[in-house]
C-alpha cells in the first residue's frame, strides 16, 4: 500500500537509473567478442587465400619442373647417336676426313741411351 | 517455452558431440582423399654418363563424376586434346565414380592447355595428376639389355621393369610413392589448409651401366651391316673387358625398339647373348688344350698324330679339314684340328675333360645381372655315349651360350681368371652421390698364368697366315682368337644340312688385351662352301676391332704396314675351315 501511494505520487518523476558502468562493460564485452569473431573469420580467410596462392605458386612450380623434365628428355633424344646417325644418313651433318697436314704420325718408340734413361721431349726441355 | 528450446538443445548436443565422429567421417568420406604422389623412376647411364632410359613428365586425366558440372560441354572441350571422339567421351563422362581414369599419359603441353581451357570456361570435373612416361633416347640401341616396362595387370597403374637392367634393378629404380590427405571444396579444389598427413615420394636411384655406347655403336653398326649382307637368322656381338669381366657392349639381332614396344615382335626381344643356346664349333678347342696343358698330359713339344685327316673311332670316322701328320698343341689349335683335340681329350679322360669344361663356366649361368639368363647345356660324363668324348673337345654335344664363349675367351686373355661378367657398374642417388659400386669378381682361377699365355700364343697364330683367321687381323695390333663353325642342330634331332652357326671369339692387343669380342652369325645366307667363321665373322671382328681400338685409343704395338688387297676368287676357303 505504502509503495503504491508512493509510486502513485512519484510516477511521473521516477525512471530506471541507466547504469552506465555495467552497461559499457557488456558492450565492451560484446564488442569484443564481435571483433574477435570477425577477426577469427579474417585470419581464417587470409588463411584460405593464402592457401589458394601455395596451391598456385605448387602448381607453377610443378609445371615448371614438369616443363624443364620434358626438355631435358628432348636434349637427350636430340643429343642420342640414333639422332645423330639420322642427321648423318639425311646430310644434315657430315664428316670431314682428317686432312694429312692435321695427322702426327707415330715413330718408332724412343731406346734408352746408354746411360738407361728414356728421355723424351719434355725431359729434354725440362732439364737444365 | 522452456521445454521446446530444452528440446532444441538436446538434439543439438546430439548431433555435435553423439553423432561428432559419424559425421566427420560421413564429411572425410566425401571430400577427403589420399593423392598419390609419385615417385621418379631412377634414370640409367652408360659408363660415360650418357643418359640411356629416361622419364617424361605426362599428365594422368581423372574424371570425378561427383565434380561435374556439365559433361556435354566437357567433352566437346576436352575431346580434342585427348584424341578421342566427343561421342566416346561424353559416354565415359558419364559416370557416378569419383575416380576414372581416362588417359594415363597425356603430353605435358596438351594437359596445361586443356586445364586453362577449362578453367576459362569455368568447366569442372577433370583432373590432371602427375605422371611419367619412360623414354629410351636411344630407341632400338641397347634395347635387349635395358630391357622395358609393362603394367603387373591391366587394372594396376604401377608399372614394372619385365625385362634387362629396367628388371634386374627394379627395386633400385622404382622409388616409393609418397601420399598426402586433402580435402577437396565442392568444386573439386583443394582446401591447402586442411592438407593432412603428407609423406614425400622417394624417387628412385639412378643405375649407371659399365657399357659404353661409343663401342655399343660401333657393334651395333658393324652388326647391322652383317645382317644385311648376310641375311642370317640371328647375329650376336659381345665386347668385354676380360680383366675386370665388365660388359662394354652386348648387342643382337634381330632387335626392337624400346620406344614402340606395341609393334616388337618376340623373336626381336630375346637378349640371345644370354637366352639362346647352341654348339659353339671349334671355339670350344681352346679348353681342351688348356686343360692338357695344365694337366701336363701333353707339354708344349708333345706331338700328337693326327690320323692324316681321318681318324677312326668309335665306329665312326673324325675328320680334319686338311691331312695332318704328328702336331703339338700349339699347331693342333692354330690349324684346329678335330683330331688333335679329340686325341688330347682322349688322353685326358672324361671325368678330367668334364672338370675343364666346368672351371671354364660352362653349364653354369655366369652370374650376370640380367634376368633370363640360361645355364647352357653340359650332360655329366655318366650321360656321355662312345662319341662324346671326341666330339665336345671340338664343340659339339655340348650347347653353351655366347656369353659363356665370351667369358672362357677372357679367361686366357686375362691369365687364366674366369671373371663374373657384370653389366652394372654403380647405383648413384638423385644427386650422383654413389649408393653402391659393383666391383669385379674373379670366380675362380682356371689355369696358371703361364698355361693361358701359351694358349694365347697359339691364337694369335690363328690370325696370321698360317691360321685360320686372317681375315680377323687388324692393322697395328696383335690380335688373338679362334674361329667357329658348327653345323645348326635341327630341333627334332641331329644337324640342319647346309645351315651354319659361324664365330669368331678374340681380343686385342694381344700382350695386354683390353677388350674381348665375340661375334656370332646364326645361318647366314652363304654357300656352304664359304659359310666358314674364318670368312663370315672374323671379318666382322676385324672391323669391329679396329674401330674399338681407335675409339678406345689404344697404342699401336706396330708400325701399320699398308695391308695387300687379296680378291676373294685367289682365296682358297679351305684355307679357313676348322
Amino acid at each position: 500500500m505504502n509503495s503504491m501511494t508512493l509510486t502513485a505520487g512519484h510516477r511521473s518523476s521516477h525512471v530506471n537509473p541507466i547504469h552506465l558502468g555495467s552497461l559499457t562493460r557488456w558492450l565492451l564485452l560484446a564488442f569484443a567478442f564481435s571483433a574477435c569473431g570477425l577477426l577469427f573469420v579474417y585470419v581464417k580467410n587470409q588463411q584460405h587465400f593464402l592457401g589458394e596462392q601455395t596451391r598456385q605458386a605448387e602448381r607453377s612450380i610443378r609445371e615448371v619442373r614438369a616443363h624443364n623434365e620434358v626438355l631435358l628428355a628432348r636434349i637427350s633424344a636430340l643429343s642420342s647417336r640414333s639422332e645423330l646417325q639420322r642427321k648423318l644418313d639425311q646430310k644434315f651433318i657430315t664428316l670431314q676426313p682428317i686432312r694429312d697436314t692435321s695427322i702426327a704420325r707415330l715413330v718408332p718408340p724412343a731406346t734408352a741411351g746408354n746411360d738407361g734413361v728414356l728421355r723424351t721431349a719434355a725431359n729434354e726441355r725440362l732439364s737444365p | 517455452m522452456a521445454l521446446i528450446f530444452t528440446g532444441f538443445s538436446a538434439r543439438l548436443i546430439h548431433l555435435q558431440v553423439g553423432k561428432h565422429e559419424e559425421y566427420t567421417a560421413l564429411a572425410a568420406q566425401k571430400h577427403s582423399i589420399r593423392l598419390t604422389v609419385p615417385a621418379r623412376r631412377g634414370l640409367i647411364f652408360d659408363r660415360n654418363g650418357e643418359i640411356l632410359a629416361t622419364n617424361i613428365p605426362v599428365r594422368k586425366v581423372v574424371v570425378d563424376g561427383s565434380h561435374l558440372n556439365n559433361a556435354e560441354a566437357l567433352a566437346a572441350l576436352a575431346a580434342p586434346y585427348l584424341d578421342l571422339s566427343e561421342k566416346a567421351l561424353g559416354k565415359e563422362l558419364k559416370t557416378s565414380s569419383k575416380y576414372k581414369v581416362l588417359f594415363s599419359d597425356l603430353p605435358e603441353d596438351k594437359a596445361l592447355a586443356l586445364q586453362k581451357a577449362m578453367e576459362k570456361k569455368g568447366l569442372r570435373g577433370m583432373y590432371f595428376h602427375q605422371n611419367t612416361t619412360r623414354t629410351y633416347p636411344n630407341g632400338p640401341m641397347l634395347s635387349h639389355v635395358l630391357g622395358f616396362l609393362s603394367r603387373k595387370d591391366p587394372e594396376d597403374e604401377h608399372v614394372v621393369g619385365v625385362e634387362g637392367v629396367e628388371r634386374s634393378m627394379q627395386d633400385a629404380l622404382c622409388g616409393k610413392d609418397g601420399f598426402r590427405h586433402i580435402e577437396r571444396d565442392r568444386t573439386g579444389r583443394e582446401i591447402v589448409i586442411y592438407r593432412g598427413q603428407e609423406q614425400a615420394a622417394k624417387n628412385g636411384l639412378s643405375v649407371q651401366l659399365t657399357i659404353d655406347m661409343g663401342l655399343q655403336a660401333i657393334l651395333e653398326t658393324e652388326l647391322d651391316n652383317a645382317c644385311k649382307e648376310l641375311r642370317p637368322e640371328n647375329a650376336i656381338g659381345i665386347i668385354i673387358q676380360p680383366k675386370t669381366g665388365e660388359i662394354l657392349a652386348m648387342a643382337s639381332r634381330p632387335t626392337f625398339d624400346l620406344n614402340q614396344i606395341n609393334s616388337a615382335k618376340p623373336a626381336g626381344m630375346k637378349n640371345r647373348a644370354i637366352m639362346d643356346m647352341l654348339e659353339p664349333g671349334s671355339t670350344f678347342k681352346i679348353v681342351v688344350v688348356a686343360a692338357a696343358l695344365n694337366e701336363r698330359t701333353v707339354n708344349e713339344n708333345t706331338l700328337v698324330y693326327c690320323e692324316n685327316g681321318s681318324f677312326a673311332y668309335g665306329g665312326r670316322i673324325l675328320r680334319d679339314h686338311h691331312g695332318y701328320g704328328q702336331m703339338n698343341v700349339h699347331d693342333i689349335l692354330m690349324k684346329s684340328s678335330n683330331i688333335g683335340s679329340a686325341k688330347l681329350a682322349l688322353m685326358m679322360g672324361d671325368e678330367k675333360f668334364y672338370e675343364y669344361v666346368r672351371r671354364f663356366g660352362f653349364g653354369e649361368r655366369t652370374g650376370v645381372d640380367l634376368p633370363g639368363e640360361i645355364s647352357g647345356l653340359v650332360h655329366p660324363p655318366a650321360r656321355w655315349d662312345k662319341l662324346t668324348i671326341t666330339r665336345m673337345p671340338m664343340g659339339h654335344s655340348v650347347a653353351v651360350t655366347p656369353l659363356q664363349l665370351a667369358m672362357s675367351m677372357a679367361v686366357i686373355a686375362n691369365g687364366g681368371k674366369l671373371m663374373r661378367p657384370h653389366i652394372i657398374q654403380s647405383v648413384k642417388d638423385s644427386e650422383g652421390k654413389e649408393i653402391q659400386n659393383f666391383a669385379p669378381e674373379v670366380v675362380r682361377q682356371v689355369v696358371p698364368a703361364k698355361t693361358a699365355e701359351f694358349v694365347s700364343k697359339a691364337l694369335m697364330e690363328v690370325v696370321t697366315e698360317r691360321g685360320t683367321a686372317t681375315l680377323a687381323s687388324v692393322n697395328g695390333f696383335a690380335v688373338a682368337g679362334k674361329t667357329g663353325t658348327a653345323q645348326k642342330v635341327d630341333p627334332r634331332g641331329g644337324y640342319t644340312e647346309g645351315k651354319y652357326v659361324t664365330s669368331f671369339v678374340g681380343y686385342l692387343p694381344a700382350e695386354d688385351p683390353q677388350l674381348v669380342c665375340l661375334i656370332l652369325i646364326d645361318d647366314a645366307k652363304l654357300s656352304p662352301s664359304v659359310n666358314y667363321g674364318g670368312l663370315v665373322a672374323a671379318p666382322i671382328f676385324s672391323r669391329v676391332a679396329e674401330k674399338a681400338a681407335r675409339y678406345l685409343d689404344l697404342t699401336p704395338a706396330s708400325r701399320a704396314e699398308a695391308l695387300l688387297p687379296v680378291a676373294m676368287r685367289q682365296t682358297d676357303p679351305t684355307e679357313f675351315r676348322q
